[in-house]
């Protein structure tokens, strides 16, 4: 699949002018540092406060992070999308790349699981007591899947091919 | 002096081992992450963003964020031995690390009119001009010290 897509990318107009463009690429990476920022910076608190660290934390007011944390996801899915349009063949061979897109859809799929089973738990809890087990749980999942997301972005230059 | 730095055995085993070098990089985005990601999230809301956290909330997160940054002093002199005449010549290293400075003095003073407002919880929600100025100088240093970071690679 993403061979096929590799195809299509290549010579298309966007990954001339990604290529052409000398100072986008320090730009998008610039992006993408402040996105994950945004991204961490809200996980770390909020998963953090469901493993039942920082109790001083109201519980239902910090998830009004929840939209900076989103605004960094987009930034960085957005500014992701054009490092793989600029360069397809690196990344759609490389296996750091290909572990951390796992990733984050496993934190995807953790998010959605939070959002469908595990806040209506929370609504009964008061909300700066302990959390229970299952909450923990999902709060480490994501702080550990997210951990995983920035080092493999990170190692994408020294990994090999998948 | 930096010459003599490059040549210690800690330094070589950073610009020579095959691992040490991307692991200190990996230890150094974590610390990025914490470091950046608790302070903007404190400074937006602090800037109005966010509005429904309690800016006192930041105060026992600010611990959180020291590890942060102690995780990257040490991650950062380890990456700097290995090739240290060159980022010590470098002007967006330079710059990265002036603005780390000023951004944890801030983190310093920001943190202490946090807990002036625990003292008086009349206030507790409420965030005056100065401490917004503080907020907004420390945000943008922060940016800055990313854009600075990620331009060392360039220059």
């Amino acid at each position: 699949m993403l061979e096929s897509l590799t195809s299509l990318i290549i010579d298309s107009p966007l990954n001339q002018w990604i290529l052409d463009t000398y100072w986008l690429w320090p730009v998008l990476e610039i992006v993408h540092f402040f996105g994950l920022s945004l991204l961490l910076g809200g996980l770390i608190i909020i998963d953090l406060r469901l493993m039942g660290y920082f109790r001083s934390l109201n519980l239902e007011t910090i998830n009004n992070l929840v939209p900076l944390v989103m605004c960094g996801f987009s930034l960085n899915l957005v500014t992701g999308i054009l490092f793989f349009i600029g360069d397809p063949m690196r990344y759609s061979v490389n296996i750091g790349f290909q572990i951390k897109m796992g990733l984050v859809i496993l934190a995807g799929l953790n998010t959605l699981f939070y959002s469908w089973k595990i806040k209506p738990v929370l609504a009964n809890s008061s909300v700066s007591s302990d959390t229970p087990i299952s909450v923990k749980i999902v709060g480490l999942i994501s702080l550990l899947a997210w951990t995983g997301v920035l080092v493999l972005g990170r190692l994408i230059p020294y990994v090999g091919t998948g | 002096m930096f010459v003599w730095l490059e040549t210690t055995p800690i330094a070589q085993l950073v610009a020579l081992s095959l691992w040490a070098y991307p692991a200190l990089l990996s230890l150094h985005i974590i610390g990025l992450a914490i470091v950046v990601g608790i302070f903007s999230m404190r400074d937006l809301r602090l800037l109005g963003i966010a509005h429904g956290v309690e800016p006192t909330a930041f105060i026992s997160l600010g611990k959180l964020a020291w590890i942060g940054f102690t995780i990257n002093a040490l991650s950062g002199i380890l990456l700097f031995t290995s090739q240290a005449t060159i980022f010590i010549t470098s002007i967006p290293f330079l710059l990265k690390i002036s603005f780390i400075t000023v951004g944890m003095v801030l983190a310093v003073i920001i943190q202490a009119r946090l807990s002036n407002l625990l003292v008086d919880d009349r206030y507790i929600n409420s965030v005056d001009r100065t401490t917004r100025f503080l907020a907004a100088i420390s945000m943008s240093l922060w940016i800055g010290a990313i854009i600075a970071g990620r331009l060392i690679a360039y220059f």
